[in-house]
């Protein structure tokens, strides 16, 4: 099961907005004070509501109370978030690193 | 709202319509045969499908949906068997006004609909593995 999972690894993601906001200041969350862990709050629980909902989306579609085409739509949207999520976990986990490897 | 969900929304909705007409279709070929009970009864009256656009308040995109399902009001095939209990004085059954081919042709075109729908979907959700892509690598 997808919800199965821990999504405490993502506990720290920012909510990834494909719209374009070049120039723009008021597109996702203002960073607080906490840096990057109470700023990615947001997203994580943007990231588990989709997971969920594919999960049930999922067993509704088992039981043949949806149609398989919402069953289908609602797993690929919940993929979708957990592969941004998990490519922005990347991002910051080798940023991370690298300031760890860092001379002093 | 991201255009690429509204993308897989509204051609998830594109499925679903013509699924719904692929039931009617399958429905209208399964009662082809299917007369009245007594005689002078109206037999099976083929269904036709009429899609509509909806608007989705979630994503703003222009869904389809199915309008409602009419009834062909061509008149019916009339056969000559007079075994048949729905015959009437003269030995005449009222037969569905079902033609096999239309039908065929129906569900050909449903078919090749829902491949267009699906070929978006595939399409989209390629385009958003590679954004999503361009993250991983380097």
């Amino acid at each position: 099961m997808i919800g199965g999972l821990t999504l405490s690894s993502l506990s720290s993601l920012p909510e990834l907005r494909m719209a374009p906001s070049f120039g723009s200041q008021t597109a996702g969350p203002a960073p607080s004070a906490n840096g990057f862990a109470a700023v990615l709050m947001d997203f994580a629980a943007t990231a588990a509501g989709a997971v969920r909902q594919g999960e049930a989306a999922a067993i509704a579609g088992v039981q043949g109370s949806l149609p398989l085409q919402t069953v289908v739509e609602s797993v690929m949207a919940a993929e979708r978030t957990l592969q941004a999520g998990i490519a922005v976990r990347d991002k910051f986990v080798s940023a991370y690193l690298e300031i760890t490897r860092m001379q002093i | 709202m991201d255009p690429l969900l509204s993308v897989m929304r509204t051609a998830a909705s594109g499925l679903q319509s013509q699924s719904m007409r692929m039931r009617i279709v399958s429905e209208n070929l399964a009662n082809i045969e299917s007369a009245g009970a007594v005689p002078g009864a109206d037999a099976y009256r083929r269904k036709l499908v009429s899609f509509e656009s909806a608007l989705d308040a979630v994503t703003g995109a222009e869904l389809v949906s199915v309008n409602r399902v009419i009834r062909d009001q061509q008149p019916f095939r009339n056969e000559f068997r007079p075994g048949h209990p729905a015959a009437d004085a003269s030995g005449y059954v009222k037969m569905p006004n079902v033609n096999m081919i239309i039908e065929m042709a129906d569900m050909r075109e449903a078919n090749r609909s829902y491949e267009a729908n699906l070929q978006v979907i595939k399409q989209a959700r390629e385009m958003i593995s590679m954004t999503i892509d361009l993250l991983k690598g380097a």
